[in-house]
């Protein structure tokens, strides 16, 4: 029997939509490229790492990928998501014939809705970055991994700032290396003046032998050399150029900041690059964003346990006391998988440091700090999608049981 | 009468069968003769406590390894110029090396896969894939830790690179030299490692010690050194070495005495005998470490010089006869055992013993294999009343051989006391455990035959991985967890869960196969089964959904934990990603059927792609390099992943090419069918 021709009038054009966006065939597609697309991202974070890689292919629209040297332009994560919950929402949720049989399915395919959208949550809304302390530290202040901020701080003569004036995270991030931007900040009597910003970055004298290679300032003997982004975004070291262009006319002042000179370990303070405006000590810094949470955490203990005469560590855990106004000092445990939940922040036992140490050093503990308003999500998703699939499983078992042994198969389907 | 295609395989595999079991030659030894340690000493020997990767275990364990690194196989083989031949077990090979030097030096152990690397060393080859004894090779001694330094480094810097240059990567043979280079430098540890107690008897790294320190050797106890010496640290000692002696014959003799005792420090490592003197402490100690730490402090001396006898007196004993050895071993292990128990350290060393004595695993494939033979066999008379019987007779040993391995994995469990998985090792039995189960499950509910070929088939493939794993891996499978996996909760339940649904991926693909490769050959003898293979759709369909449940739930499992850890649910990580593509996959498979997209050979030939998914998630996302589930690295594991791909790749021809001609046939028929008057029209 011939198909009946499609009417394309615009009439019709809601209907087509909503055919086209409740299609198994477009299920199955849009899940054929995000195989696809997690393929791709799984082999890209080998040379360009995850966080790259995240971006590239999960976090995106489009993107290009060279296959076999052709340039090819693939939906991204993002896209692929998007429609994808759509098409769950309309076509196994809306537009599919409510059966008993298909109890099962309904209920999975709501965890699974549930579930990406957790994901978009997290994705759009949950911050995360980590607090380093040694133990008898507090703070109540938690850093990025990767986002770099410029900070000028109005130094007193102890060398002590109140307060800063930031160039944020957001904008230094746009920045190219070939690009210079002239900001004027309004409370400092100065412009802020940056150029050859690089992501990553090392200073290195002009009389070494691989300066040479180096383009771009030379400034007091020292030149920015880019790097390559680390495959690990949280090594990447960024460096700029700065100029500091005092509006009273008086002589600019120059300086690389790099970094490298930021602290590493939570019990070295920064050392910034110091200079004088008029009678002000300023200070200029490229440090790590941070925010704070509305409680103060001090480690009080850090337990750490290796294998018996091996490096391989055991078990870490951390010993915390939790200071809150209106509330009564709290005595805690942080330990691997244990986390502490607290005013919509989670603090997991993340890692430890200095790198390298030894048996007897002392060691600071390192919490991930996240506050993700779907932290619960996916185990709701799962207890769902869980119930749903077994429904679905034990009905199509029972029906595959029973026509197996209705439907015995004759001598000769055996031969 | 004709005979069917199953027959024609049958008679095909059992024609091919006995080339695979043809004899090797044994190996020459330059032993006159050898005399076999008597079986209690052995067995003595083998329950000792020994301190190695972060846990206590016997020395069994460590015997096993030990020799699986150095010759690949788990007995020495050899024959000794009286004309006898001797195989020794593994024990009793450790037994040699650390009692025995002499008589060790010659055993054949060392295996070299390409006799170009001893031709590199100077050394005179042999066959071309043979095994040296370490006097076979000593001549080429010096030219081997010179090249071994040189190939190090470079491997080094090949795993340093961006990238991973390829003017760093090791050819094959470079490769050899410095495992071979390893090997014997493990060996010669081994050797020396009571080297304190003998007194003089130097029996390797002879020529490191200049004449002097030989002779004064033999003169000197270092045990009793010990209790003459004055404090000092390991600094100091190698600081007072480094001096030049002053002119006086004490000087001289004090400054030798010294490096002697230096030199026994540093050969006596490795092999953790002594439980600590605290009980709070949990590290064991070495021979080497016993006479440093005695060294450090007067008052750890008479604990220390206690347990350095207590060698001695082994050491000893052992030249007296086998008699006075045994003895003096079951007291050594007595005192031992005795401290260890207190401490409730090596309470499952035993059970370990058990494990590997039993040979379980072996024994597990023995029955798969033997069961695929019944199973080709009952293929000589299919649907017949023998043809049942001898499926039900496979289907009884695929059990057996699945209570094998599940008894294996159990044990292993006992004694790591964690679920059944922690490791690479253990996926590998677990996974063939639940294939060979499901298998069995599906022959249970169809009654074909299908579901036992299926269940030996895994069982075969997966028991023979394991084998081969562990003897290319060399080292011991029951490892310590890293922090973050100490927990039994989601071991059990996010690992398990993952790896049944890792297992069901696979079982999925060996249907298909069956089902592809059975239309290919009926398609070339221009016959049709739809019955039959409409069966092996509604299965593999099953099938399917078995593994989406299972790894979805894995997966969001694993997301679930993840956030516990590290504070996040998905990362996009390779082994996440992994089993997000086996779960994507299997809803293409699903959605596509539902769609109409595809049908019975379109459900075969992507639960093969679904088997690549499966195996590039098991075991090429750990060689990535990348990740936080960047574990078990195992070399030369892209060559046979390529390699399964593309025998997977020949069953989706295979496929392809069914499909076109069920295509062309279906469009013949179409002609025909449609009447000439509507073709002109």
């Amino acid at each position: 029997m011939a198909k009946a021709p499609i009417d394309w009038s615009p009439a019709n054009w809601p209907r087509l939509l909503y055919r086209f966006f409740t299609s198994f065939k477009l299920a199955t597609v849009v899940l054929i490229l995000m195989t696809v697309v997690t393929l791709l991202g799984t082999l890209g974070q080998v040379d360009n790492g995850l966080h790259a890689a995240k971006v590239k292919y999960f976090h995106s629209f489009v993107f290009t990928e060279k296959v076999f040297g052709i340039p090819l332009i693939l939906p991204g994560g993002l896209l692929l998501m998007i429609v994808l919950f759509v098409n769950m929402t309309l076509g196994a949720l809306v537009k599919v014939r409510k059966r008993w049989k298909g109890a099962g399915l309904l209920i999975s395919h709501f965890g699974m809705l549930m579930l990406l959208a957790g994901g978009f949550i997290t994705w759009a809304f949950s911050t995360d970055g980590y607090m380093a302390l040694y133990p008898g530290m507090s703070t109540n202040r938690v850093e990025s991994y990767r986002e770099w901020q410029l900070e000028v701080l109005p130094l007193s003569k102890e060398g002590v700032a109140e307060k800063a004036w930031i160039y944020p995270a957001e904008y230094l991030d746009t920045m190219h290396s070939d690009e210079q931007r002239v900001i004027k900040a309004e409370s400092l009597p100065f412009d802020v003046v940056i150029n050859g910003y690089s992501k990553n970055a090392t200073p290195i004298p002009v009389s070494a032998p691989m300066a040479a290679g180096v383009t771009g300032k030379e400034l007091d003997g020292y030149k920015l050399s880019p790097q390559k982004p680390s495959k690990e975004a949280e090594q990447n070291l960024p460096g700029c150029f700065v100029e500091f262009r005092p509006r009273d006319g008086s002589a600019p002042i120059e300086a690389i900041l790099w970094a490298g000179s930021y602290r590493f370990d939570p019990r070295e303070n920064p050392m910034p690059f110091t200079f004088t405006v008029g009678d002000q000590l300023y200070g200029a810094l490229l440090v790590k964003k941070s925010w704070t949470v509305p409680f103060t955490v001090r480690l009080d203990e850090f337990i750490f346990e290796r294998h018996p005469g091996v490096m391989t560590a055991r078990n870490y855990e951390s010993r915390v006391t939790r200071f809150e106004d209106s509330q009564p000092d709290k005595p805690l445990e942080i330990k691997m998988n244990e986390p502490m939940r607290h005013a919509g922040y989670t603090f997991f036992q993340e890692s430890f440091g200095p790198s390298g140490s030894q048996p007897g050093d002392e060691m600071f503990s390192q919490f991930a700090v996240a506050n993700n308003p779907a932290d619960q999500w996916p185990l709701w998703a799962l207890i769902i999608n869980g119930i749903g699939l077994g429904i679905h499983f034990v009905i199509m078992l029972v029906n595959f049981t029973v026509r197996s042994r209705n439907k015995k198969l004759s001598p000769a389907a055996l031969s | 009468m004709k005979r069917s295609s199953p027959t024609l395989l049958a008679l095909a595999i059992l024609a091919f069968l006995p080339l695979g079991l043809s004899a090797r030659e044994v190996p020459k030894s330059a032993l006159q003769n050898y005399v076999p340690w008597e079986d209690e000493t052995v067995h003595t020997f083998e329950n000792l406590l020994v301190q190695q990767d972060g846990r206590v275990k016997p020395l069994y364990t460590v015997a096993r390894f030990t020799l699986l690194q150095f010759s690949g196989k788990s007995k020495v083989s050899f024959q000794t110029q009286d004309g006898e031949t001797h195989s020794i077990h593994y024990a009793a090979w450790l037994l040699d090396v650390l009692f025995r030097g002499q008589i060790a030096k010659d055993l054949p152990v060392f295996i070299v896969d390409d006799s170009a690397a001893v031709v590199q060393i100077g050394v005179s080859p042999k066959s071309k894939r043979d095994r040296y004894s370490y006097n076979e090779l000593v001549v080429g001694r010096a030219k081997l830790a010179e090249l071994g330094a040189q190939y190090a480094e470079k491997q080094d810097m090949y795993e340093k690179s961006e990238k991973r240059d390829a003017q760093y990567e090791l050819d094959r043979i470079e490769g050899m030299i410095l495992t071979l280079g390893r090997n014997i430098s493990s060996f010669e540890y081994l050797v020396g490692q009571f080297g304190f107690a003998r007194q003089g008897e130097m029996l390797v790294n002879e020529n490191i010690l200049p004449q002097e320190l030989t002779e004064l050797a033999k003169k000197l106890d270092t045990v009793e050194m010990l209790d003459k010496m004055p404090e000092m640290t390991l600094e100091q000692l190698v600081q007072t070495i480094r001096q030049q002696p002053g002119d006086s014959e004490d000087e001289r003799t004090f400054t030798g005495a010294l490096r002697l005792f230096f030199f026994h420090a540093n050969s006596a490592r490795g092999l953790n005998l002594f439980p600590p003197q605290q009980k709070d402490n949990e590290v064991w100690v070495s021979g080497g470490d016993a006479l440093l730490a005695g060294l450090a402090s007067k008052e750890v001396r008479p604990w220390a010089a206690g347990q350095l006898a207590s060698i001695r007196t082994l050491v000893l004993a052992q030249k007296e006869g086998e008699a006075a050895f045994h003895e003096a071993l079951k007291a050594f292990s007595t005192k031992q055992n005795a401290i260890a128990d207190e401490r409730g350290e090596g309470k499952y060393s035993e059970m370990e013993i058990t494990l590997y004595r039993g040979k379980w695993f072996s024994y597990s494939l023995y029955c798969f294999v033997v069961a695929f033979v019944v199973m080709a066999f009952s293929w000589l008379t299919p649907a017949s009343r023998v043809g049942g019987i001898l499926i039900l007779i496979a289907s009884l040993l695929a059990l057996l051989g699945f209570f094998l391995d599940a008894y294996g994995i159990t044990l292993r469990s006992i004694i790591r006391q964690r679920p059944p998985i922690t490791n690479l090792y253990d996926t590998v039995l677990f996974i063939t455990g639940t294939a060979v189960l499901l298998g069995l499950l599906i022959e249970y509910f169809t009654r074909v035959g299908i579901g036992t070929l299926v269940a030996v088939v895994s069982g075969v493939l997966g028991m023979f991985l394991a084998m081969k794993y562990e003897a290319k891996e060399a080292t011991d499978t029951i490892t310590q967890l890293v922090a973050v996996l100490d927990t039994n909760f989601w071991l059990a339940t996010h690992v398990t869960i993952i790896n049944i649904g890792y297992a069901a991926g696979l079982v999925a693909a060996i249907i298909g196969i069956i089902y592809l490769s059975g239309r290919f050959v009926m398609m070339l003898m221009g016959k049709t089964n739809k019955e039959f293979f409409q069966v092996l759709t509604r299965m593999n369909y099953g099938v399917i959904c078995f593994c989406l449940f299972f790894s979805l739930v894995g997966t969001v499992l694993g997301g679930i934990w993840a956030n516990y850890s590290w504070g996040r649910f998905w990362g996009w990580d390779p082994k996440e990603n992994g089993a997000l593509m086996i779960c994507l996959w299997t809803l293409v498979i699903l959605h596509g059927r539902m769609g109409g997209m595809i049908r019975d050979l379109g459900i075969h030939m992507n639960s093969i792609i679904l088997a690549m998914i499966v195996t590039f998630s098991w075991w090429g996302v750990n060689n990535l390099g990348v990740g936080l589930h960047s574990y078990g690295f195992t070399e030369g594991v892209w060559g046979a992943l390529y390699g399964s791909w593309a025998v997977l790749g020949v069953f989706m021809l295979m496929g392809v090419v069914v499909w076109f001609r069920e295509r062309g046939a279906k469009a013949s028929r179409d002609n025909l069918a449609t009447p000439k008057s509507a073709v002109t029209a």
